[in-house]
């Protein structure tokens, strides 16, 4: 499963970042979320540092879509996923490689989109950096769990985009609020619980959209057209 | 090597076909005909397990648990190069082969020269050689072929057939839909004849009655 796991992953970096426009619409839709957010400042204000942690993660969100619409559609070309169902391993193993693919990218993009809300935001990072650390990665885990889950549940529908929005971002929420709850700490908000809870409720729906992408993928992806 | 066992398919609430069971041993080349909608294709797909039977069941038991399946899709990523795509399909089938063994089978179905080009810029022609290549690549138990001359010129199909020849004498077990039934049925050890929702005709192709021949070259 390993390998085919790899093979995936190395494909879909291959074909995103080398053999196609890359992350350039999904940069440029996070970094004009944060624009417009910044112009509803007046002049010499700063947004909130609760505001500005929930645009960081609606614009790493929004890029999160586009992602898994780009994954999976890979697959639709051709109609290769006909052949990776006919591939020995775990079919689970397409799911890990797309997530551990979109992980990657989304990663990349926040590396983008974290100096862009300091900079239009007028945030300063201040707060406690490991547990922002945590959480940033902790939140992506499961976003992108969840996210390679759905895009195989939104391949091949023409509406594919809508669908894969209005199915993910309920099921989103928590995680977005502890990456939220954390971020406002990083960029100077006081919060006296702490970002402990924030973690546990993040790593709580990390383990639980984990399983269901290793228990319903299968179901997703290898249904009957 | 493959079994089917009272396989029935309901599209919706229309019958393509029931009770069709039949064996297919190693070493053999089985013609599967039948005209449009008869559901060729959708009974190849239950074969390779890519389609859930609604009735039955199909049941593989090759040594090496490897089935190809070469449709009209080439399975192909455009963007990748030839050698990437089989490098990819090595990986995924967790097969060891160094480089130059996947650039000799890119010679064998004649892409050498084009092994660093993006199979986006291959002819459809060229792009299901890649798809052949796929299957050499495999060397698989089961092979189940669906229309694979579609787009193939003819050094292309001579070069399909003599595969098809080396896989049955490797041991495996051919399945193919075809539209040229007159040179098919003479490759192949046995012809299957879907008709009206059922099996018409299983025995050799030269058990099969002129008007079925006839019948099928006017359909396919």
């Amino acid at each position: 499963m390993l390998r085919m796991t790899l093979a995936v992953l190395r494909k879909d970096m291959t074909l995103t970042l080398l053999r196609s426009s890359g992350l350039v619409q999904t940069l440029l839709l996070g970094l004009l979320l944060v624009f417009v957010f910044s112009l509803s400042q007046g002049v010499g204000e700063n947004l909130n540092a609760r505001n500005a942690a929930a645009v960081f993660w609606l614009s790493s969100a929004f890029c999160q879509v586009l992602i898994f619409n780009q994954l999976y559609a890979l697959e639709e070309t051709n109609d290769s996923r006909l052949g990776l169902l006919l591939c020995p391993a775990p079919i689970q193993a397409v799911w890990l490689g797309k997530a551990i693919a979109g992980l990657v990218l989304l990663l990349l993009a926040q590396c983008v989109f974290l100096p862009a809300t300091v900079v239009f935001l007028g945030q300063s990072l201040n707060g406690p950096l490991r547990p922002a650390l945590a959480i940033l990665l902790l939140t992506d885990t499961g976003m992108c769990a969840l996210g390679s889950l759905l895009g195989a549940l939104a391949q091949g529908q023409t509406t594919r985009e809508s669908l894969l929005s209005i199915v993910l971002f309920p099921l989103l929420a928590p995680l977005l609020l502890a990456g939220t709850g954390i971020g406002a700490q990083v960029f100077g908000s006081a919060d006296p619980d702490g970002p402990g809870a924030w973690l546990g409720l993040a790593a709580a729906f990390d383990a639980i959209f984990l399983a269901a992408g290793l228990l319903l993928f299968a179901f997703l992806y290898t249904g009957d057209e | 090597m493959l079994e089917l066992d009272r396989v029935a398919h309901l599209y919706g609430h229309t019958l393509v076909f029931r009770d069709i069971s039949c064996t297919f041993g190693a070493g053999s080349i089985t013609l599967l005909l039948g005209g449009n909608g008869a559901g060729k294709s959708t009974l190849l797909r239950i074969m390779a397990g890519l389609t859930r039977p609604s009735f039955g069941a199909a049941r593989f038991t090759g040594k090496s648990g490897k089935i190809g399946h070469l449709a009209h899709s080439t399975f192909v990523y455009p963007a990748l190069t030839a050698l990437e795509n089989l490098t990819f399909w090595r990986e995924a089938h967790c097969l060891s082969m160094t480089k130059e063994g996947l650039l000799s089978i890119l010679g064998r179905v004649g892409l050498a020269a084009r092994a660093h080009d993006r199979a986006g810029t291959f002819s459809r022609g060229m792009a299901q050689r890649l798809n052949l290549a796929r299957i050499l690549l495999l060397e698989p138990d089961v092979l189940l072929l669906d229309e694979p001359d579609t787009g193939l010129d003819a050094a292309s199909q001579a070069l399909l057939r003599r595969e098809l020849l080396e896989a049955r004498r490797r041991g495996a077990c051919v399945v193919l839909t075809s539209h040229d039934i007159a040179r098919d049925a003479q490759l192949a050890d046995r012809a299957l004849l879907l008709e009206k929702g059922r099996l018409a005709h299983d025995g050799p192709p030269s058990r099969l009655s002129p008007p079925d021949v006839a019948e099928q070259a006017c359909c396919a």
